[in-house]
């Protein structure tokens, strides 16, 4: 068996985070994965509370903390774990030369595919909502071909929720890449904007289009690399601020965040197993020794002092259910739940009262390791992180990133 | 039976292969492995539809990687191409690309004429009239082959044996990677049993839609495989395609006997060495070697599920940096790069890479494939080594003995 000090399971931010926190701190990790992680297709802005849990409109994510159940994440760890979440997020991409900016005292609200607005905390400098403020004429860009995206429905969303602005126009780009057997999606474009010949072009289509002071909003499509370089080069060209919105899967904008946090990693040090499918774990007396991944050729056993679950949720198979019933696959952990299923979901998915499964999940402790019913300790060195966790509904309080983020940097800390 | 349900039931069209695709990422001429694999298969499911992108698809085994919940990507594509090909025609190109194998047995012996049959003006014509890309250097046959060499080499006998399965690269082309193995095991005191008549492991006959003569292949090694891990006896490849596809591809594809056997005593070198570390057996009497080289992890390793234990065990020579290029597919993907409508695409999927290389200033490009090695030298023009040649160095193993 190698010797490691962590080993993560998972590879979403939650995962990294947790990985990144531990290396800071000098140990030896390995992160163990199956799959690439959601965190690649997703909007890469980190939601941290954008609602209470009755539904209400929050000014900004610390208003909120206070107001939310024992049993939440974030009750569980602590403002000043989350705060110094934020800070280690906010230096890593800093070093990285992928700054993003934001802060727990308040809220932005970013324009998304579909003309609304999304609350959101921390996001890269190209999704700055701040440049929203006082702006006069908006042109919302679109590119032919690329799905999901209709300029015209977006200004259609953002004249009734950006009452100031006096003008909306829009542009089609037309990048040539169409006629080709698939869709376009947003990567595509930003693939071709990473080469000097689609920037060009792309300037070129705008040039008369857009006019030096404008506001332009874009697909998420400002090149694949963490990093401002085709930001600044826009914005010089054109003389215009621009916004990226927040836009279907795949995102672009979280293919960077995911780029970024990897190769912080391994350039620290930090191993990665790819295709590896943890099944089982070795417990004794109330410790795990190692997990096993099963491979179709064989089972490999890695050990470590200690171990951050962050599998996932449900959707990325970190817990499982049948009827009546749920469970965490791994460690076989107690996932609480009404034994009558009729009890876990309402009709309404997204418009009526919160869904009771959306708060399924492994019940913790306050450095996040797992619980049993009466409260005791079940593995003493096993933390967990992100969406695996008991007590809250990201989708509806749009806080996914934010939790998996916290929890994510208390658990590398705390393993 | 086989491991693998073949059934695209878990893809929940999440997209994430689509974006890590290397071919997707510079080609719109193939749909992506989402689309042309658990997508066009419930459509597969009803009548026979072929989508003619998956020509497109490498085999490369990123969309596996990828896929957080377990959809056997590839194996679907696999599949519906070998299935198109029960009724419609190959091409004499991509015959003779599958059956490469077959063609070294009559071509290996007479290598220099080989050699010279292939590099001639008038035979460079017919290459790329039959559709072989034209800048490409064809791999060069090794005036031995591997085998020959083995048969000249006295090993030391130790009571710990390990097989080799060399494979063609090895065999007919690269026969030093072996010899490396060889002496790197020596110093190890290990043993190593290479069985004759071993065929190719089927790789480019599975990427090329050529699945019955795979399984010929398959059950022919197999059938030499599982005696000796009966015995216990480790089976080690230095090639990452081969021993993907002694591990996992027979048993995706294939019904056969014993391949589970054979499979789970199967080791990528640099894997089982780092086992022996771990099981304190390993010799760390390893000189320094003074380089910095840069590291290339072929995708055939990522799909194995066992890390880039290269890295780990160069990291334990004095004086020796290696960094992780971490630049993703090299483009060549076994037999994709040699086809000449594949060319611009393999070059433009490696361009990461190569970047990544020229910029490194290093001393050479490790990686544990023979085409990875093949397409990185051609691009850049680097010299390329596998993992195992510096460790035969740092073990102060000369070459006398060959």
């Amino acid at each position: 068996m190698l010797e490691n000090d962590l080993i993560v399971v998972g590879s979403g931010l939650a995962g990294l985070m947790a990985a990144a926190a531990a290396s800071k701190k000098g140990k030896r990790v390995l992160v163990l994965t199956k799959g690439a992680g959601t965190i690649a297709i997703g909007g890469g802005s980190i939601d941290v509370l954008g609602y209470s849990e009755s539904g209400r409109q929050l000014d900004n994510p610390l208003q909120g903390l206070s107001g939310l159940s024992t049993s939440h994440p974030y009750s569980k760890i602590g403002q000043p774990a989350l705060a110094n979440a934020v800070a280690l997020f906010l230096s890593l991409c800093d070093e990285a030369g992928y700054p993003y900016k934001g802060s727990l005292g308040e809220s932005q609200w970013l324009p998304t595919a579909i003309g609304t607005l999304k609350p959101t905390c921390l996001t890269p400098l190209t999704m700055d909502a701040k440049k929203l403020v006082g702006a006069k004429k908006i042109v919302v860009i679109g590119f032919v071909g690329l799905k999901d995206y209709y300029p015209d429905l977006i200004v259609k969303g953002l004249e009734r929720s950006l009452p100031h602005v006096a003008k909306f126009e829009t542009v089609m780009l037309d990048t040539g890449l169409t006629g080709g057997k698939r869709d376009l999606n947003a990567l595509d474009i930003a693939r071709w904007l990473d080469k000097m010949p689609g920037r060009q072009s792309c300037i070129q289509q705008l040039k008369g289009k857009v006019h030096p002071g404008n506001l332009v909003l874009t697909p998420p499509v400002l090149g694949t690399s963490p990093d401002y370089q085709l930001l600044q080069e826009m914005e010089e060209a054109t003389g215009c601020s621009f916004i990226e919105t927040v836009g279907l899967p795949p995102a672009v904008t979280g293919m960077r965040l995911r780029n970024l946090l990897v190769r912080y990693l391994r350039d620290r040090g930090v191993l990665f197993i790819e295709q590896a499918d943890v099944v089982a774990a070795i417990v004794e007396s109330g410790r795990c020794q190692g997990v096993i991944t099963h491979n179709i050729d064989r089972q490999r056993t890695y050990g470590a002092k200690s171990f951050v679950l962050a599998t996932g949720g449900f959707f990325a198979t970190g817990l499982r259910s049948g009827p009546g019933r749920a469970w965490e696959p791994i460690f076989d952990l107690p996932v609480q739940v009404p034994s009558d299923p009729e009890e876990w979901s309402g009709e309404s998915l997204f418009s009526g009262p919160p869904q009771t499964f959306a708060y399924f999940g492994i019940a913790v402790d306050s450095s996040l390791r797992p619980i049993d019913a009466s409260g005791k300790v079940i593995l003493e060195n096993v933390f967990i992180a992100g969406q695996n966790l008991a007590g809250y509904d990201y989708c509806r309080e749009k806080s996914g990133n934010g939790v998996a983020m916290a929890t994510g940097y208390l658990a590398g800390i705390s393993a | 039976m086989k491991i693998n349900s073949h059934t695209p039931d878990s893809c929940t069209t999440c997209t994430a292969c689509t974006i890590q695709c290397p071919v997707a990422a510079v080609t719109q001429k193939f749909l992506g492995p989402k689309l042309s694999g658990p997508a066009m298969e419930r459509f597969r499911c009803i009548e026979q539809e072929y989508d003619l992108s998956l020509e497109y698809c490498s085999n490369c085994k990123n969309c596996d990687i990828t896929c957080p919940s377990g959809v056997p990507i590839s194996t679907l594509n696999v599949l519906a191409k070998d299935n198109y090909y029960k009724t419609h025609r190959h091409t004499l190109r991509d015959w003779i690309i599958a059956h490469i194998g077959a063609l070294h047995k009559l071509a290996g012996p007479v290598a220099s004429l080989a050699n010279l049959g292939m590099s001639n003006p008038i035979s460079r014509w017919v290459f790329g009239k039959l559709g072989f890309t034209a800048g490409m250097q064809l791999p060069r046959y090794s005036p031995q082959t591997f085998l020959t060499k083995f048969k000249d080499i006295k090993q030391r006998a130790y009571p710990d044996k390990v097989a080799f399965f060399p494979g063609c690269y090895i065999q007919y082309n690269d026969p030093q990677v072996g010899l490396d193995l060889i002496a790197v095991m020596q110093a190890n005191q290990y043993e190593v049993l290479v069985p004759a008549n071993l065929e190719c492991c089927g790789t480019p006959l599975v990427s090329n839609g050529y699945l019955a003569d795979a399984q010929e292949n398959a059950l022919h090694n197999i059938r030499i495989l599982q005696e000796l891990a009966a015995q216990g006896i480790p089976i080690l490849t230095c090639c990452t395609s081969c021993g993907l596809t002694l591990k996992r591809e027979y048993q995706e594809l294939f019904d056969i006997p014993g391949m589970h056997m054979v499979a789970a005593q199967t080791y990528d070198a640099m894997e089982f060495l780092l086992e022996l570390e771990s099981k304190g057996r390993l010799n760390t009497a390893l000189h320094p070697v003074a380089a910095h080289y840069i590291y290339h992890a072929p995708c055939h390793l990522r799909a194995q599920g066992l890390g880039r234990p290269a890295l780990e065990l160069l990291d334990m020579i004095p004086d020796l940096k290696v960094t992780d290029a971490d630049a993703g597919c090299c483009g060549i993907a076994g037999s994709y790069g040699f086809k000449s409508e594949k060319q611009d695409i393999a070059m433009a999927v490696g361009e990461n890479l190569f970047e990544k290389i020229r910029a490194s200033g290093a001393d050479g490009v490790l990686s544990d494939c023979g085409t990875c090695r093949l397409q990185i030298s051609q691009a850049t023009g680097y010299k390329t080594f596998h993992p195992i040649t510096i460790l035969r160095q740092a073990y102060g193993e000369g070459r006398s003995s060959d």
